[in-house]
């Protein structure tokens, strides 16, 4: 099973907590806003699904495929 | 044990750290929104202090109540804790600290249940807690014993703890006309005519 | 030269042979009858057998099979079914040409399948920026007297307001803006009931094949490729022109004369460029011309003509799109605008090729619709398919013989 970390882009407000606590998937770009680089493997899911709860606007998905 | 000042003194004080975390819960909240690049504390951290220091508060609310009601020299009864009219002893100002400490349980448990619920509806019941802060503060100032006069222990952290949120505020208001500036209406497309 | 038609509902629309056949005719519900009778009610069985039987594919740009989306609304509760006039492309007024010509088609189409569905509502998304071809579709509505209700809604008319989830936004009263879907809206749309959405061309034909069945749609077209597809041409000073044509017939067939020689735009805003060579050879089909790099999708042909600029009508298209942006993804609305900039830095030589890449690079595929996708799509078209004019800017000349580029620039 392939996971993919899924941004809702209208609610984002680039606080940038995702990339504080994933930064081996989530940059940000010149905007704040993150930008995903690579799936969420097996080592990285609880920091993922922290980085989920994290999200003060709620705008970060696990989506699994 | 229900007799003596120990209860009395542990109400009063656990009312003044009520206040000061609080107020530093609502500071914390606010600076968690602003996005400011280049701030020393990463954004996780302060958002998780904001909800630690908020969950502390509830602490402190607890010994806050149960030395109320538990001294047996003023008349509160269990339930005024939770009920904000019908109390005998100071019926207004007691009301007020009931109130605050409602408005702080729909706080704390739709925020622990933030994942599950919509988040819009979140913020908008988040937005209680300035209200819960500042009847929290009327409560104390009317029924305190100290702030019974100036030269009360409690007054320079009233005022301070005042001044601090009403910044907060004016920050997080500036934060809110800003935004709304940045998202003007988008164009309407027959607003465009490309240059012949 | 202006891209955007100044008048949207003066359209030149020509005579077709199924979907535009018997136009002259008016139109209004009786003469409509006359041509096609009554439609008969279709089980739903029956009616995904006839979409299966010609491969129908959505006309609203992304050419989805129309089966997968009835089977899909057809697997839940209470579907419902919307009829989408507002057209995704500001250069496409084939939508506007059905709701001005033969309105009672697509609502014949939406109508059969909402029974077949046993939803009780067709909602008909009318164009806001487009009040005629709206009155027009109104006034048709009224003339009905169907077993489903027919609810009307009208857009905001922003370029992203025919999107789909932004007008399942506009159906649940919401501003008509698009948000994140995580599912399609077939599956779960209006207040998470299954949502059949489609574009008022697809409901047309849905209706043709209901009305006159598989086998003569298929003496149109090809065997892969069967029916017919309309078209919006526009070239500068000329009103926008809908023709219909069949599948494999040759795209220069509908090209005006004047057009030869010159790049031209397929798609739209949000399309591709390509070379006079590639659109005279082309033919009409689907997967034939995404092979050549010029996908159909809404059937646009913007056509600038031999004395523009190909970079001056891209930095004009980009900076509009630009504009058009909801406001609502931080990449689109933030990079969308420095995307135009480094784009107008190509037309006036000054700017980097490698910059224009990096922010396509960040602004595709990060968004909640494909407004930044699109935008995209036609900036890489640029690079790729007309790199000569590009090369010739940067080095202070233009292709098209415009001497002074910074004076040319506005």
């Amino acid at each position: 099973m392939s996971r993919e970390l899924r941004v809702d882009w209208p609610e984002c407000r680039a606080r940038g907590l995702c990339h504080e606590l994933l930064p081996e998937i989530v940059q940000l770009d010149p905007w704040g806003y993150p930008l995903v680089t690579g799936e969420v493997t097996e080592d990285l899911l609880a920091d993922a699904r922290a980085a989920v709860r994290a999200c003060p606007r709620l705008a970060l998905r696990i989506v699994g495929s | 044990m229900t007799d003596g000042p120990l209860l009395w003194y542990l109400n009063r004080g656990s009312g003044l750290v009520i206040m000061v975390l609080l107020t530093v819960s609502v500071v914390l909240g606010v600076l968690s929104v602003g996005r400011r690049p280049g701030r020393r504390l990463p954004a996780f951290v302060t958002q998780d202090l904001h909800r630690n220091i908020a969950l502390l508060s509830v602490v402190a609310l607890l010994v806050h109540v149960v030395t109320a009601v538990a001294d047996s020299f003023v008349d509160i009864r269990w339930w005024q804790a939770v009920v904000p009219i019908g109390a005998t002893y100071e019926p207004l100002w007691l009301g007020l600290g009931t109130l605050a400490l409602d408005l702080l349980a729909v706080v704390v448990v739709t925020s622990l249940l933030r994942t599950h619920l919509h988040h819009g509806l979140w913020s908008r019941v988040h937005l209680l807690s300035w209200v819960c802060w500042a009847v929290g503060v009327a409560h104390g100032i009317g029924i305190g014993t100290d702030l019974e006069d100036l030269s009360g222990l409690a007054v320079t952290p009233t005022v301070l703890c005042v001044g601090a949120v009403l910044t907060a505020a004016a920050y997080r208001l500036g934060l809110v006309a800003k935004r709304r500036r940045r998202r003007a209406r988008p164009a309407r497309r027959t607003d465009v005519v490309v240059a012949p | 030269m202006s891209l955007l038609p100044p008048l949207p509902d003066e359209i030149d629309i020509h005579p077709g042979p199924a979907l535009l056949d018997g136009i002259e005719r008016g139109p209004g519900l009786a003469a409509h009858r006359q041509q096609y009778d009554e439609p008969r009610a279709s089980s739903l069985v029956e009616l995904q057998a006839l979409v299966e039987a010609v491969g129908l594919r959505g006309r609203g740009g992304a050419a989805f099979p129309f089966a997968t989306k009835l089977a899909a609304a057809g697997r839940g509760r209470r579907a419902l079914v919307v009829v989408n006039l507002a057209e995704g492309e500001t250069a496409s007024s084939k939508d506007s040409a059905l709701a001005l010509r033969r309105p009672h088609l697509v609502l014949d189409g939406a109508v059969t399948t909402a029974r077949a569905l046993k939803a009780r509502e067709v909602h008909v998304v009318l164009p806001g920026d487009r009040p005629v071809a709206a009155e027009r579709m109104r006034a048709a509505m009224a003339e009905r007297n169907d077993a489903v209700r027919l609810v009307e809604h009208v857009t905001e008319g922003r370029f992203v307001s025919g999107q789909a989830r932004a007008v399942v936004e506009l159906i649940e009263r919401r501003p008509n803006l698009p948000v994140t879907a995580w599912d399609p809206e077939a599956e779960s749309g209006v207040k998470r009931r299954p949502t059949l959405l489609s574009n008022a061309e697809t409901w047309a034909h849905v209706g043709l094949l209901v009305l006159r069945g598989a086998a003569s749609y298929r003496l149109r077209g090809t065997t892969s490729e069967p029916g017919t597809t309309l078209l919006t041409v526009t070239t500068p000073g000329a009103r926008p022109a809908v023709h219909e044509v069949a599948y494999g017939s040759r795209l220069r067939d509908v090209l005006p004369v004047s057009a030869a020689g010159s790049p031209g735009i397929v798609g739209g805003f949000h399309g591709s460029w390509a070379t006079w060579p590639t659109l005279a050879n082309a033919l009409v089909s689907v997967p034939g011309m995404t092979s050549l790099g010029a996908p159909l999708a809404a059937g646009v042909v913007l056509l600038p003509g031999s004395s523009a600029c190909s970079l001056q009508v891209t930095t004009d298209i980009v900076e509009h799109l630009a504009g058009q942006s909801a406001r609502r993804c931080g990449p689109c609305f933030n990079g969308l605008p420095a995307l135009a900039e480094a784009v107008r830095g190509l037309l006036e030589g000054t700017g980097s090729q490698q910059r224009v890449e990096e922010l396509c690079g960040l602004v595709a595929r990060r968004g909640a619709c494909a407004h930044p996708d699109g935008t995209v799509r036609l900036v890489r078209s640029l690079l790729l398919v007309l790199t000569d004019e590009v090369v010739a800017h940067r080095h202070g000349s233009c292709t098209v013989g415009v001497s002074d580029l910074a004076g040319a620039a506005r």
